[in-house]
């Protein structure tokens, strides 16, 4: 019994779950690397999304700074949404998320490395959405970059772990994409609202990080309560 | 290569249900190590289920699962360390290469990357380890998944259909190996509805029907 299975205590169990992330994002940013299908899908919805509104919505530069948050943040969130569709169909072709689940590490990591992937795409997608926002809507990204930058990250980080502890019910169920839409928009009305909400008076008062005081402790409550419950949650949603 | 982790796995009155669905009704099961156990019985039987249960992919809803002095609960998550599947889908990602693919598992696992060069060499993942699995025969295929079902040198090896869709020389090589980890002394246990692949492995069976144990 010499490799017998070994204690684990609770800094081994922090140290198996940072390994057991680390990896699954290493690979899942390596599969991303090569086929560029999570990113370049989503970026193209996301830029369909932005130049659609722009010649529906677009009546003088003030208006147009008053509809960019919307805009922004609905290509945000459906793109986001196909980016972990996408994201855990791959998990379903020749059962690898069953290797996965097989795999000794604890099921905490599976739902950090995958949180931190699909955070990574969708943030990337955000680096040709925002500008193009800006180039549409009217708005100069050197005077809001800052609080713009804090709103976007706290809001997709909430989005992207409410997504990711949902979306593994996809690889187990039939209903699939559907199921993700119906079950993660209603969760993730609070960082919607306040994404949208706080990115307005960002866009149209010209507000600084120190008047977000009270959207930014929102959005990180919101993030905290996701991130805790994905990590608590992910075993039990994945059970049998 | 490790020391087995145990010798025997043992199931008492094991009971699954799915919501009001019995899959299985109280089965009583003794896999020992150095042997093939085969586990046979016709469609919804609940030899799928009694696999799921043994990997620790499902609990039971009744009955105690013991893998040595392991608890089959209490201990799943150290014992999946030593628990190797291979089914008739390859748990692998398609875009990866099979050497990535086996690299990933080995981490998770924490095995050495020279288990992993072993475990090519032995099931001759050549060159074309370095493609993309999406671009695999089924009989690659199959090589590189039981590369990954034995990267942990399991002590407790499960089968589920091992050899569908695979041609002859693929299932003699199955066969081959199979063979090789009864001779470790890892146990076997097999679902397979290939009656001739069953009678060439396995030392004892495991007859189930409508969820219950059959008398041999």
């Amino acid at each position: 019994m010499s490799d017998a299975p070994r204690g684990t205590g609770w800094g081994e169990g922090w140290r198996a779950t940072v390994r057991g992330a680390a990896a699954v994002f290493r690979k899942d940013l390596r599969i991303e690397l090569r086929t560029r299908d999570v990113t370049t899908t989503t970026a193209r919805f996301g830029v369909l999304v932005v130049v659609i509104a722009s010649l529906s919505f677009y009546l003088d530069p003030l208006l147009a700074r008053k509809i960019a948050p919307g805009v922004l943040w609905a290509a945000i969130a459906f793109g986001g949404l196909l980016a972990m569709g996408r994201g855990w169909a791959r998990e379903r072709e020749l059962g690898a998320f069953r290797g996965l689940l097989l795999a000794p590490v604890p099921r905490s990591a599976l739902f950090l490395g995958k949180a931190a992937a699909h955070l990574l795409f969708l943030l990337a997608v955000e680096v040709v959405l925002v500008p193009l926002v800006a180039l549409f809507f009217h708005v100069d990204l050197t005077e809001v970059f800052v609080p713009l930058a804090v709103l976007l990250v706290l809001g997709s980080t909430g989005f992207v772990l409410a997504g990711t502890l949902f979306g593994a019910l996809t690889v187990r169920t039939g209903a699939r994409d559907l199921a993700l839409s119906v079950v993660v928009f209603p969760l993730i009305t609070p960082a919607l609202l306040g994404g949208v909400a706080a990115t307005r008076q960002v866009l149209v008062n010209g507000a600084d990080l120190a008047d977000l005081a009270g959207w930014v402790q929102i959005l990180v409550a919101f993030d905290l309560v996701f991130l805790a419950a994905g990590a608590m949650l992910f075993d039990v949603l994945l059970s049998d | 290569m490790p020391v087995r982790a145990f010798d025997e796995v043992k199931g008492e009155g094991l009971v699954k249900l799915y919501g009001r669905t019995r899959a299985l009704g109280g089965v009583d099961v003794t896999l020992r190590a150095g042997e093939v156990a085969g586990i046979a019985g016709p469609h919804g039987s609940g030899k799928s289920t009694l696999l799921s249960l043994l990997s620790l992919e499902a609990r039971p809803t009744r009955g105690a699962l013991r893998f040595g002095a392991f608890d089959g609960h209490r201990d799943r998550r150290r014992l999946r360390r030593h628990i190797g599947v291979l089914s008739h889908q390859a748990m692998l990602y398609p875009d990866l290469s099979a050497a990535e693919n086996l690299a990933f598992f080995a981490g998770l696992l924490g095995v050495s990357a020279d288990r992993v060069a072993v475990l090519r060499e032995r099931f001759e993942v050549g060159t074309y380890g370095e493609r993309a699995v999406r671009t695999y025969s089924r009989g690659q295929l199959q090589r590189v998944a039981l590369a990954r079902a034995l990267l942990g040198a399991p002590s407790l090896l499960l089968l589920d259909e091992p050899s569908t869709g695979l041609d002859t020389r693929g299932i003699d090589r199955l066969e081959e190996a199979v063979r090789a980890e009864r001779e470790r002394g890892a146990i076997v246990a097999l679902v397979t509805h290939d009656a001739r692949f069953a009678d060439a492995l396995a030392d004892a069976r495991v007859s189930l029907r409508r969820g219950k144990r059959e008398a041999a």
